[in-house]
């Protein structure tokens, strides 16, 4: 067994040890269901409580399958962004904090194949966390609203998992370059929401940026089609992704276990 | 012969010499012992050893070569081992013998001869968050020995510990300095004269004194003459320093050790003295310089 593998089953055993992975899966999963459940139950939600005069006539259009699930993407990209950039921001700098990771590093081990298993680990609860949750909200969604054909979800579902690759590869970085847990977080997210909003504002000139995944989820959603964008943002997340890995890596080595 | 041999070893953290191109080597089957005040470079040495810090400058040769990767020929014990608390101390330690290349069934059979020698047989399915901390004092140095490396460098490895925690690591020390060479730093001196074949004296990042423990002392041992007061007699202290043949007095509370360059009519002269003064004298012995004195001369100095 390669020390890579020996480091991702560690990864795997404390997410098991520590819960992370039923509670990180459960949140995905409630975030998934609460949209069809309450688009479904909105007339009734607002006669209730409402408070509306007798007699008020409530005609909404209901949301199409597709609509609601693409509302349940834009939550998982704040809700669960959130939750992830929080739940992976200690991944190496608490454990450089406590002197763990020197004691692995002592060992003969590729700097490589540390940040190369936690970053797997991270990939591996990110990935079966989306994509348990959004299979949940989608079968809610058949259930309440309407059935979307499972293909669409399903690539609907990778494109968008390329963009929380994307974060949780950023927030590996950042924890490898800074100490405290709470900063890296914060700065995690600062970049995120900014990456975002430039893209969404200067849309024209970053069509090759990794935030416009969500949009091309949301194409790939209700069109079923790809936009011809497509290709030059996905090489280019690739390529930072790549990037970002390396330079942890470099990064990692230069900084000095065990105070 | 050599086991390892470090070469105008330099490291500089900003505009500090931490270590200030130091020149030594280990002799296969030793038990090195690196002595220091707190500051003095000890621990970044030991680091830079280990190959977890990069030398500034310098180079370390292992059996005559220029190793590339040392970390595979060393074990390493810090002075504050850290583990995953989470994991029982069994699982810690075929954890770490994986990562130090044992495949699992070595790592699992490594692992229960260690804890039955490090005394952790009863404990290695508790977790490690509930040890005590001369017990993760123990697990350390069983991670340590997991590959049966050529050298173990042991950071304070008793510092931390009572008495009786002390002792045991100790004792395990003097077990495993059978079997492989050992490089351990402290700054209790009782410790290094107790169990070292040789000793590094470091002083501000440099290597003020090196050598085997015998020679070393043999080559700085003086008589010196301790006296102990009743009451204190500062006065009279200050005093004799004016004597020729005397040439070090140092007081600390009620005693003094003052080293004479002729310890015949010194001593003869200073009872005398006493006698005169009826200075009120509870002991008056001869002795030589020990292990803590020439330290703090090194130290002083």
């Amino acid at each position: 067994m390669t020390q890579w593998t020996v480091l991702y089953r560690k990864e795997m055993m404390e997410m098991v040890r520590n819960y992370k992975f039923l509670w990180i899966p459960i949140i995905f999963i409630l975030l998934g269901v609460m949209q069809p459940v309450s688009s479904y139950y909105m007339p009734e939600i607002l006669d209730t409580f409402g408070g509306l005069p007798e007699g008020t006539i409530l005609e909404m259009p209901t949301p199409t399958g597709a609509e609601v699930l693409m509302k349940v993407l834009s939550i998982y990209g704040m809700l669960g962004v959130l939750i992830l950039v929080l739940s992976a921001m200690g991944v190496v700098s608490a454990e450089r904090q406590s002197g763990v990771a020197g004691m692995v590093m002592i060992k003969p081990v590729p700097y490589s194949s540390y940040i190369l298993s936690k970053w797997a680990g991270l990939l591996t609860i990110t990935l079966i966390s989306l994509f348990i949750g959004y299979v949940a909200s989608w079968y809610y969604t058949s259930l309440l609203i309407e059935t979307v054909a499972f293909e669409r979800i399903f690539q609907s579902g990778v494109i968008y998992s390329i963009w929380l690759v994307f974060v949780v590869t950023l927030t590996l970085f950042f924890s490898t370059i800074m100490k405290g847990n709470g900063s890296v977080a914060f700065v995690t997210i600062f970049v995120v929401f900014a990456i975002s909003t430039v893209t969404s504002i200067l849309g024209k000139y970053m069509k090759w940026s990794p935030a416009t995944m969500t949009e091309h989820t949301g194409q790939v959603l209700l069109s079923g089609e790809l936009n011809s964008s497509f290709l030059l943002a996905f090489i280019t997340t690739i390529a930072i992704l790549i990037v970002i890995l390396i330079s942890s890596i470099q990064i990692f080595k230069q900084k000095e276990l065990l105070e | 012969m050599e086991l390892l041999k470090a070469s105008d070893l330099v490291k500089r953290f900003g505009n500090t010499n931490a270590v200030k191109g130091i020149n030594f080597h280990i002799e296969e089957g030793r038990c090195v012992s690196l002595l220091g005040p707190n500051g003095a470079g000890k621990t970044t040495t030991l680091k830079m050893l280990s190959g977890l810090l990069k030398p500034t400058s310098g180079s370390i040769d292992f059996k005559g070569e220029k190793a590339k990767d040392l970390r595979k020929f060393i074990g390493y014990l810090p002075q504050y081992p850290a583990f995953y608390n989470w994991m029982s101390g069994k699982e810690f330690l075929v954890f770490i013998g994986q990562l130090a290349k044992l495949n699992r069934k070595e790592a699992e059979k490594r692992s229960e001869e260690l804890l039955e020698r490090v005394g952790l047989t009863n404990a290695k399915k508790r977790k490690i968050g509930g040890y005590s901390g001369g017990m993760k004092q123990r697990l350390g140095l069983a991670q340590a020995l997991i590959h049966r490396p050529k050298l173990l460098i042991l950071d304070e490895p008793v510092s931390a510990l009572d008495p009786l925690g002390r002792r045991e690591v100790l004792d395990m020390m003097r077990e495993i300095k059978e079997e492989t060479t050992i490089l351990f730093s402290t700054h209790v001196l009782h410790d290094a004269e107790e169990i070292s074949d040789d000793i590094l004296i470091m002083h501000a990042g440099e290597i003020a004194i090196s050598g085997s423990l015998g020679s070393v002392m043999e080559e700085y041992r003086q008589p010196i003459l301790q006296i102990e007061f009743e009451s204190q007699a500062a006065d009279w202290l200050k005093s004799i320093a004016s004597y020729s043949f005397v040439s070090e007095v140092n007081i600390q509370g009620n005693k003094a050790s003052i080293v004479l360059k002729d310890m015949v009519n010194g001593k003869q002269i200073l009872l005398k003295d006493i006698v005169d003064r009826k200075l009120p004298i509870r002991k008056f012995e001869i002795s030589q310089t020990t292990l803590e004195d020439l330290f703090m001369k090194v130290v002083k100095a």
